[in-house]
């Protein structure tokens, strides 16, 4: 078989993605004690009471049955929420996959998406695997920049991505700046914005995108329930806009995608988010007030902002402190892949594994002579 | 590794051929007339047609008469690349040891040479052995340029603010000549001919980034592939100042932002230390080379991994297990090194090893193909050859992730060969590069 000959020319360029291994198999290669990972911005406090009731007590019969195809119920309870009709709501199998959706949606090949360089990098794969040219714009102080992005919008131009608040920079765009660009852009475009981790930011300028979409139907955007509601391992993701381009959207997506389970502890977890967000924040804050304290007496650089999540510069290439930090069961995100060489990216979690994080980096700091003398 | 049918690109001439020797005069005048077409002079022509003519006499009288040899001749805008592959159905691999059928106490059996005597006329020779007992082998013969010429400097204090800039050719040229007006050392020899920087830039055959500041360029940074899995970095080079590693950090990060996202799985920088190294490179080791000029240059082996590391088992024995053991330590790397239980009585009776020869810097690097029963003596043959042809460096490069390879560990260790340096990720496995020289007092 000639399998080149049957691949598409931008999916033999195109890398994939290698997740990481399960926990045993890594803790047995670095010869690990135990494994925390810190690695991919969960919340460590897990899904709320409610969630989890709906989860220990899933009939095991249920899983004979095909789910809503559309996700009726989890729909009308987000509809009800925001004050909207449910046919605004996409539910996908996690946010990820209405990236994929938007992009079969309105891109042909010729066309182009823009983003950031360093962000989330699935809008830029998806687009690349789809034959889509990504449009990358440096961020300006660690922010998405407007003007860059404006400048770089073309004829061919059909979706913008903004991550808001940024992974992995935390910084985000207030409801000035969204209003500012949005009148820029104009209606001719659709402009997303990726809010997987709005329910950490607290500033009251952080913007409805909801409230916005009135004004800008051209406005959609991405929550996800992985991050603040701690379903991330039951994948449900949702996207909102104006009804008809969800519609359109809809035609690129694929039904029963969104599992039973995952429908039914989507619901309970938003019906039950109050203390669940104000215990998840405390947390955050909490780690934030610590690390960042850490990381000031070490004497190592440090950019964060909103989201559950800090970066760290490294005195050594951030691959060899990934692997470093490893051997004492601290599984820390490396930001090359971001753009970002010599930096970690860190997940806050419980004081407990805060402490244990800081003395591993701490003990790896004093090492530090040590490693860069080998020349 | 090459596997397709032949198909024909802008850049090439290609060709099947019946592989005997009545159809030597046609490759030969193919390549002669191809190179000519592609603007080659005479004398850049020539080379390569009387490696065409040494190869294919050498290999025609070993394969099976109904061969066939596929040609294919490419212009890669500095350089002309000749593949030459063919199948055999039932390959005597003894055939493709240099040293096979020599006798090195014998002048006249020197005549069996027509692969050491094609390699010294080309810019590199390379075998390779892939799937369905496939042969393919490589030559390139790079353009003659003209060295570079002096160019002017900045001045070392420049205080205007500093851009990055993706560069044209004629930036990469520009750089190349005052790289070499630096007196910058190691300098690959693609920055000594600036016309060949540029061309090979152009080519997309190398990838660079500039810093500037005000009309002065004032470093950049280059990078090529060096395997399927693996990049090579040179520089920065730097003209001004840089109290701080501003400019360095700057061309770096930016560098190595530009690549994380590729297909490669790591970044090597071979050329001398660099100075506050680690907060870009893990250090590998070193190597030394004998220069031409008799000089002894040190090779500063730095590398970065691209993508979190996957893990891997390594099977093999002391003393290359207890080498490995040291390495994977001291880079924290995650592998399991298992007892490789193998019978020395099931190897072949012979051993084939590869050979890659690079005249300008008058090295072998010798790649295993095939565990034998004879490989310490094949080795010490191979050494004693090479040396009589006027080469003085010798590398071994073995994959942790081969049987073939890692058997051979012993024998290296008996011949004097020591392992140097690991890179990780760089082959089938990490590749474990050995040189052979009275350094350290070893032999
Ligand atoms: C910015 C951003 N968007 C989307 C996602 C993906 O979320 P989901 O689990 O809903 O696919 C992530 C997860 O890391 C993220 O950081």
């Amino acid at each position: 078989m000639n399998l080149d000959a049957l691949i598409p020319d931008y999916v033999r360029r195109f890398q994939a993605y290698v997740p990481s291994k399960p926990d045993h198999l890594l803790m047995q290669e670095y010869g690990a004690p135990r494994l925390h990972r810190l690695n991919n911005n969960e919340n460590a406090l897990g899904p709320s009471p409610a969630a989890a009731s709906v989860i220990a007590g899933f009939p095991p019969g249920q899983a004979a049955i095909y789910p809503s195809g559309d996700s009726y119920d989890l729909r009308i309870a987000l509809g009800d929420r925001c004050g909207i009709a449910a046919d605004r709501f996409l539910v996908g199998n996690g946010s990820c996959e209405v990236i994929s959706s938007v992009i079969k949606a309105f891109c042909q090949p010729g066309d182009n998406i823009i983003t950031a360089d360093k962000t989330f990098a699935v809008y830029e794969w998806v687009a690349e695997f789809s034959g889509i040219e990504a449009r990358l714009v440096p961020l300006r102080d660690y922010t998405f920049d407007p003007q860059g992005i404006l400048d770089q919008i073309g004829p061919k131009t059909k979706v913008l991505f903004l991550c808001n608040p940024n992974n992995p920079t935390g910084s985000y765009w207030t409801r000035q700046t969204l209003i500012d660009f949005l009148e820029k852009v104009g209606g001719d475009k659709i402009v997303v914005v990726d809010e997987a981790y709005r329910e950490y930011v607290e500033d009251p300028e952080y913007p409805d995108s909801i409230a916005l979409m009135e004004r800008f139907p051209n406005l959609v955007a991405f929550r996800t329930l992985s991050k603040m509601y701690a379903l991330a391992g039951l994948r449900v993701g949702y996207l909102v806009g104006a009804e008809p381009v969800v519609a359109v959207v809809r035609r690129t997506s694929v039904a029963y995608s969104v599992n039973a389970l995952a429908q039914q502890a989507a619901l309970a977890a938003l019906s039950d988010d109050t203390a669940h967000i104000a215990a998840t924040r405390s947390l955050v804050r909490e780690g934030r007030a610590f690390l960042c304290q850490v990381c000031s007496d070490l004497g190592l650089e440090t950019i964060g902002g909103e989201g559950n999540y800090l970066m760290i510069r490294t005195p050594i290439n951030d691959m060899l402190m990934y692997r470093r930090l490893m051997k004492r069961g601290m599984m820390v995100r490396t930001m090359t892949a971001f753009r970002f060489p010599g930096w970690i990216r860190v997940t806050y979690r419980e004081m407990s594994v805060m402490v244990s994080f800081a003395e591993a980096l701490a003990e790896e700091m004093r090492l530090m002579p040590m490693i860069s003398g080998a020349t | 590794m090459y596997k397709q049918p032949i198909t024909s690109k802008p850049g090439s001439v290609t060709a099947r051929l019946p592989f005997s020797a009545s159809f030597l005069p046609l490759a030969m005048e193919l390549v002669a007339k191809g190179a000519g077409g592609f603007g080659y002079k005479d004398r850049e022509a020539s080379s390569l047609v009387l490696a065409m003519e040494e190869l294919f006499s050498f290999y025609a009288r070993q394969v099976a008469g109904d061969s066939v040899l596929e040609i294919i001749l490419e212009d890669q805008g500095y350089r002309l690349a000749l593949t030459l592959a063919f199948q055999m159905a039932h390959p005597d691999l003894r055939a493709f040891n240099l040293t096979w059928r020599v006798n090195p106490d014998n002048e006249e059996s020197l005549e069996m040479l027509g692969p050491m005597l094609a390699a010294r006329t080309v810019s590199s020779l390379r075998m390779d052995f892939g799937a369905d007992e496939l042969v393919v082998l490589r030559v390139t013969r790079d353009r003659d340029y003209a060295p570079a010429r002096n160019v002017a400097l900045p001045p070392p204090d420049l205080t205007q603010a500093i851009r990055l800039v993706a560069p044209s050719a004629d930036d990469v040229r520009h750089f190349a000549a005052m790289t070499a007006s630096s007196s910058a050392t190691f300098m690959p020899k693609f920055l000594t001919r600036p016309g060949m920087a540029a061309d090979m830039f152009a080519a997309g055959h190398l990838h660079a980034l500039l810093a500037n500041s005000g009309d002065w360029i004032i470093g950049g940074v280059l990078w090529r592939p060096l395997t399927d899995t693996c990049l090579e970095l040179y520089g920065p080079y730097l003209f001004t100042n840089d109290p701080d590693d501003l400019v360095l950090t700057l061309l770096l990060d930016e560098a190595i932002g530009r690549i994380a996202r590729s297909a490669y799985r790591g970044v090597l920088r071979r050329q001398g230390a660099l100075a506050r190294h680690e907060r870009f490179f893990d250090f590998l080791g070193d190597l030394e080379l004998q220069g031409v000029d008799g000089m002894t240059k040190h090779c500063v082996y730095y590398y970065r991994q691209l993508r979190e590391d996957s893990g891997g088992v390594v099977y093999c024995n002391d003393p290359l297990a207890a080498f490995l053991h040291t390495q994977y330590e001291r880079l924290c790397l995650p592998r399991q090194v298992r007892a490789r239980v193998s019978d020395d009585a099931q190897l072949r009776d012979t051993s084939v090893l590869a050979i890659e020869l690079e005249q300008a810097r008058s090295l072998a690097i010798i790649r295993p193909l095939c565990a034998g029963k004879d490989m310490a003596t094949n080795l010490a043959a191979h050494l004693e050859l090479l040396r009589r042809n006027g080469i003085s460096n010798f590398q071994v490069e073995i994959n942790t992730g081969r049987g073939d390879d890692t058997a051979f560990a012993g024998p290296l260790a008996d011949t004097g060969f020591v392992p140097r340096l690991l890179v990780p990720d760089a082959g089938l496995g990490d590749l474990v590069i050995y040189d052979h020289g009275a350094r350290d007092g070893l032999s």
